[in-house]
């Protein structure tokens, strides 16, 4: 049996696209457990990223390729397809940047101290600044 | 012989792909009611977002209506334009400019 190239490039979006959206959804279940069972700020940040990147990044470009391969939607597939993609791209620029600056917030406003800590060199250096 | 499925079993998986972000939201959402401290809160307001914005491509596809779509795009820039702020307020205890 011999198959149509489109066809074959077709099929191919669509299964990469359905394992991307649902194993996002997995990593998101995941990331919102840890969310829930870490006890300190620092260690949530690492439950956020998982969140952000495999809950957010991998089902936008998961849903973009589906949509391309959907004969019901109609000429409307492509308008979906192109608002997923740049969601995603900008979602994977902004999401790390955010996330240093409210650790960096965090750490300055000393609301949230790092309980379990053996040494923290950023608050020795400040402490000193401020003694000069 | 059709190497893609029918639309009747896209449409299933995505819709159990959508209870699965449902839960997700459900678990960032007691974590932000009680979030002991301000970063918390707004570490689980971004995920909730980021999580809104899957939610909602998700819905256009399966309603079929395009228009719902371009929500998405601002949701994301908001809860980047969330974070710089409080983080900044955090640092100098003042909104600058």
């Amino acid at each position: 049996m011999i198959f149509n190239i489109i066809d074959v490039l077709e099929a191919l979006a669509y299964y990469i696209g359905m394992i991307l959206v649902i194993g996002g959804g997995i990593l998101d279940l995941i990331a919102s457990i840890g969310m829930n069972r870490f006890k300190n700020f620092y260690l949530r940040l690492h439950a956020a990223t998982i969140g952000a990147i495999g809950g957010g990044f991998y089902p936008l470009i998961g849903l973009g390729l589906i949509s391309l391969t959907i004969e019901q939607l109609g000429i409307n597939r492509y308008y979906i397809a192109g608002i997923a993609f740049t969601t995603a791209l900008f979602l994977v620029i902004t999401a790390p940047v955010g996330s240093h600056a409210i650790a960096q917030g965090a750490h300055k406003s000393r609301i949230v101290l790092p309980k379990p800590i053996i040494v923290d060199r950023l608050m020795e250096d400040e402490e000193s600044e401020v003694k000069k | 012989m059709d190497l893609i499925p029918s639309y009747d079993i896209t449409i299933m998986l995505l819709t159990i792909a959508t209870g699965l972000f449902i839960a997700a939201s459900i678990f960032y959402f007691l974590r932000l009611i009680k979030g002991p401290s301000i970063p918390d809160m707004v570490l689980a307001v971004d995920v909730f977002a980021y999580d809104l914005a899957v939610f909602i491509i998700l819905f256009s596809i399966l309603c079929n209506s395009p228009f719902l779509a371009i929500g998405s795009l601002p949701l994301v820039l908001w809860a980047y334009l969330l974070n710089m702020y409080v983080s900044k307020y955090l640092a100098r205890r003042e909104l600058g400019d």
